[in-house]
């Protein structure tokens, strides 16, 4: 047998909570790749976070070695794919880098959005799909039905496909074997021109870039020269080898058919970008590899240090992230009512989220954020085409000629029980209905397009709490359509706050001022002034809602001339006034800035 | 610097009953030893005290002194003047809890030498005294004071609580009015402050406490009340017919320095804050060492500069003679006169009745 026929290159696809990182650490363990006393809960998930939300944020690859039935070891390379809807992108770079695909459905929960957004990628990369059933050790496991819901909804044969606990590690020699058997080795030559895919990369302090690599055809040697085809960029390789479970493996070369790693004293995470083809500089190959996007930021948001002093430890805090992270985007920027901070664009909410918790929990520091905000494609009258990330920037409506926003085409999977309640949220959030499949009896799988605008709030959230946890939801960048928009300014005390403007569907202008008036005027604590809090598009008062003076706030005695008492509530007073913004002579809680971006009203 | 006057107090925490709202230390029914006990330990105390420091003014607190009956207390008066240079006009005052002493205790204490009575008071209402937990009613408040005016005493605070469920203004002006009529010249008028641990606190959520606005309107009607009633607002909470302020809480507010003697009882002296801690055993054993040797002197911070400054400010702010504000505060505290919370002169802030109110988020505001 030749090398490259005992290679085999595969993912982990599932739906978020199926089981895709127990299932690979069962794989790794199984196969003595780890011990089991290494096994930290769900290796391949590295970041502290991720192993919190159990949830798979940047791919991760690992190789290991399988001895089967039929006595030939084989090299297997898994290659991990973030789990998220915010990563689509991410996980088809990852999946282009395999041949097949191993797909968990949870026997208790049979298909969801995930599940589905997943294997038609998969199968729109011509991947061999291998289902797998997961959680049969469940009293409430149903594997003939989630085999059914396969057969029917993908439409790929699941009748013998292996039923699994990767908890209890049952079965899990099957899945190697079905691994070996089913998902064919990768095609190549080794003597052709080089042409490596990169799939994910991440900084080394010591070493540079460390990127991760497909080779689809040729070999690459220490000491080659090579270039990305993207970027331009041209290095010399210094390292390459293999990935281990916790480390790399220094290897001569690596060729046709292979994962690995190399470094070349990249600097800037910037030159590698995930998806682009390496070659080499003195022998490229024909052209790129197909499906090069650069990753584009859907969502931007304000980003502030709560201290204004602390704006220099925020740029340190985002240049380190973004070694590791080249999808997120940041630039300067100020603010009048809070100051220097910078406008970042992520790639969905999660990534928001998990960049925000990152930047406070690995920084130590305490962050504002304003609404996130999409990007508008405005066509002004002039002829020229903005586009607007920052509500401040909004041009004057009298230079407007069409306003567009962004669309997303979304999938969500529900029980039949709440299709009533999730249709009216989606008609609330200005969705427009595509069409509504069954999936079986209980489950439907609801098509919308819907203003991203609308996602990027609360969508989410709603969705679970509608749907008691169980709706799911997937959904990708459809186009820029013309839309009806207005900015919405916010005044504390008669003065606009810039950092809480966002731009609004002008039909849902007057509903969204009241309800954030009313969130304000909830989230400011009362002070010594009588607080008015408007919400006004143009000149126009459209809402109003009033804090009132705080009327009473004293320590009545000072028994027996304890004194420490007093002092102890002033240093807390003066903590929680140190805590606030002062915008002109309010004092707002950073919580209020959060509450406006949550305005469901369940 | 040592001719600096000096003021003393002495905790007693001994009560017949504790209060529904008190979360101060104080024991209930204790054995007369123990009570003896802590006596006799107050008294190796006092033969540490200063002798050559003026005393202006000695104050009996508690819990309740009365409880511990006459002759104890004025056997300590006796000690404090046989070791202690007393001022002339020196204020000297216990806390009597109606219910706790009759009228032969109130000659004896006036013969020793007590010349001004804190009276528990309350209220005149006997619903919201069973409510809180008194073990007394409204005659026996008023025949306390009654008798206390017979044996000679001529200055009697009287407190009254304010803010408690159910209650309306008109219900506490009776209260106030009750309590003028009986002829007091001083009154201490504290709104209710739940504390954690007390058995009111327990059943908070049973209980509707009145709001922000009704709280403020029931303060307005008191202190309208009051003025009417000749009595001068002179701090936050306390009210005195001219000439009548009561001079020990005065040095507390004024940063006087005052020692505290007795388990519980907090310090300011040379410099320092300290306290003995809540433990009357541990003060029995203590008290006869040395005159710190309860306490945590030893360990306490000298307050700084800084810490002085924010103090004098803090504790000025909560009476009627203000206190002159951090230059960096100037522009701050002419917005809060100009906003109706005082008067402001470039110096000095002065805060009125509506800014009393609000003192705590004023003082706050500016010393930040």
């Amino acid at each position: 047998m030749r090398k490259i026929e005992k290679i085999r290159n595969f993912s982990i696809i599932a739906h978020i909570d199926h089981g895709k990182s127990t299932l690979a650490d069962r794989l790794l363990e199984y196969t003595g790749a780890v011990e089991k006393r290494d096994v930290e809960e769900q290796m391949l998930d590295n970041m502290e976070l991720e192993r919190e939300r159990g949830i798979t944020i940047k791919a991760r690859a690992v190789r290991f070695d399988y001895k089967a039935d039929d006595g030939e070891t084989y090299e297997l390379n898994l290659i991990d794919t973030p789990g998220h809807v915010d990563f689509g992108y991410e996980v088809s770079r990852s999946l282009s880098a395999c041949e097949g695909a191993v797909l968990i459905v949870d026997a208790t929960q049979g298909i969801q959005a995930q599940t589905l957004a997943n294997a038609y990628m998969a199968v729109d990369h011509d991947l061999e799909i291998l289902p797998v059933i997961n959680k049969i050790d469940l009293a409430s496991a149903d594997p003939e039905m989630a085999k059914r819901e396969i057969e029917d909804v993908i439409g790929i044969p699941a009748s013998d496909a292996p039923c699994i606990s990767a908890k209890m590690g049952i079965n899990i020699r099957e899945v190697l074997e079905r691994i070996v058997k089913d998902i064919p080795c990768p095609k190549g030559d080794p003597e052709a021109p080089l042409e490596a895919l990169i799939f994910d990369c991440y900084y080394d302090s010591y070493k540079g870039v460390i990127v991760y690599i497909r080779i689809m055809n040729g070999r690459l040697r220490v000491g080659d020269k090579v270039k990305m085809m993207h970027t331009g960029a041209e290095f010399e390789v210094v390292e390459t080898g293999t990935l281990s479970t916790f480390s790399l493996d220094k290897k001569e070369f690596l060729e046709a058919g292979e994962v690995g790693y190399f470094t070349a004293s990249i600097k800037n995470i910037a030159d590698t970008d995930v998806g682009d083809t390496v070659t080499h500089a003195d022998a490229p190959c024909a052209k790129p590899l197909p499906g090069f996007k650069k990753s584009q930021p859907m969502v931007f948001a304000g980003i502030y240090p709560a201290d204004g002093s602390k704006y220099g430890d925020l740029k340190d805090a985002l240049d380190k992230l973004r070694l590791n992270d080249s999808s997120f985007t940041y630039e300067p920027e100020s603010s009048v009512a809070l100051g220097f901070g910078f406008r970042c664009g992520f790639l969905g909410l999660l990534h928001m989220e998990i960049i925000e918790e990152r930047l406070e929990r690995e920084f130590a520091l305490d962050l504002i954020t304003t609404a996130p905000s999409v990007i508008y494609e405005i066509h002004k009258t002039n002829g020229d085409t903005v586009y607007i990330d920052n509500p401040t920037n909004y041009p004057d409506p009298a230079t407007i000629e069409t306003a567009c926003e962004p669309f997303v085409s979304a999938s969500i999977i529900t029980p039949s029980d709440y299709v009533g309640t999730i249709m009216q949220l989606c008609t609330d959030r200005r969705g427009e209905f595509i069409d509504m499949k069954y999936i079986d009896v209980n489950r439907a799988e609801l098509h919308y397009l819907l203003p991203l605008n609308e996602i990027v709030y609360d969508f989410f959230d709603s969705l679970k709490s509608r749907s008691k946890g169980y709706a799911s939801l997937d959904y990708e960048f459809k186009d820029y359509r013309p839309s009806k928009l207005s900015k919405l300014d916010i005044l504390l005390n008669g003065e606009i706050v810039d950092a809480l403007s966002f731009i609004v569907h002008s039909d849902r202008a007057y509903a969204r001022a009241r309800k954030i008036c009313e969130k304000l005027k909830d989230n400011i604590p009362r002070q010594l002034f009588e607080i008015p809090v408007q919400a006004a598009i143009g000149g126009k008062i459209i809402a109003r809602e009033t804090v009132k003076a705080m009327r009473k706030d004293v320590l009545a005695k000072c028994y027996g001339g304890d004194i420490t008492r007093k002092k102890k509530l002033l240093e807390k007073q003066k903590e929680g006034k140190k805590r606030m913004r002062t915008l002109g002579t309010v004092e707002v809680p950073q919580e209020a800035f959060m509450a406006v971006l949550k305005y469901d009203d369940e | 610097m040592t001719n600096k006057p000096l003021s003393l107090y002495f905790h007693f925490p001994f009560c017949v009953k504790k209060c529904a709202y008190c979360a101060f230390y104080s024991l209930q029914a204790q054995p007369e030893e123990i009570k003896n006990a802590y006596c006799g330990a107050l008294e190796k105390q006092i033969g540490f005290l200063p002798r050559e420091r003026e005393i202006i003014s000695v104050y009996f607190g508690g819990g309740t002194p009365s409880s511990l009956g006459a002759e104890r207390l004025c056997k300590l008066i006796e000690k404090i003047k046989e070791r202690c240079s007393l001022a002339p006009d020196c204020e000297i005052t216990v806390e009597v809890n109606p219910g706790t002493a009759g009228e032969s205790d109130f000659y004896a204490l006036y013969a020793a030498g007590f010349n001004r009575i804190s009276a528990g008071v309350q209220s005149a209402n006997d619903e919201t005294l069973a409510f809180l937990g008194r073990i007394h009613d409204f005659r026996q408040a008023r025949e306390c004071i009654l008798a206390a005016k017979r044996a000679g005493f001529a200055n009697i605070g009287a407190d009254l609580i304010f803010a408690l469920p159910g209650q309306s203004a008109e219900d506490f002006l009776h209260s106030i009015d009750s309590v003028c009529d009986l002829g007091v010249q001083h009154i201490s008028a504290y709104s209710l402050q739940l504390e954690p641990g007390t058995p009111l606190y327990a059943k908070r959520g049973t209980l509707c406490f009145p709001d922000e606005e009704a709280e403020e309107a029931v303060y307005g009607a008191l202190c309208a009340r009051l003025k009417e009633r000749g009595y001068e607002h002179y701090e936050i909470s306390s009210f005195a017919l001219p000439g009548f302020r009561a001079r020990h809480n005065g040095v507390y507010w004024n940063r006087g320095e005052y020692l505290g003697i007795g388990a519980g009882a907090h310090s300011f002296y040379g410099g320092k804050r300290f306290s003995a801690p809540c433990d009357i055993n541990a003060f029995i054993q203590k008290a006869g060492d040395s005159l710190f040797a309860p306490t945590d002197r030893e360990t306490a911070p000298f307050i700084t500069v800084a810490e002085a400054e924010e103090e004098r400010v803090m504790l000025g702010l909560r009476t009627s003679d203000g206190a002159v504000v951090p230059p960096g505060a100037r522009v701050k505290a002419r917005r809060i006169a100009e906003a109706g919370f005082g008067v402001f002169d470039g110096e000095r802030l002065v805060l009125n009745e509506k800014g009393f109110r609000v003192s705590n988020e004023i003082i706050a505001e500016v010393l930040i």
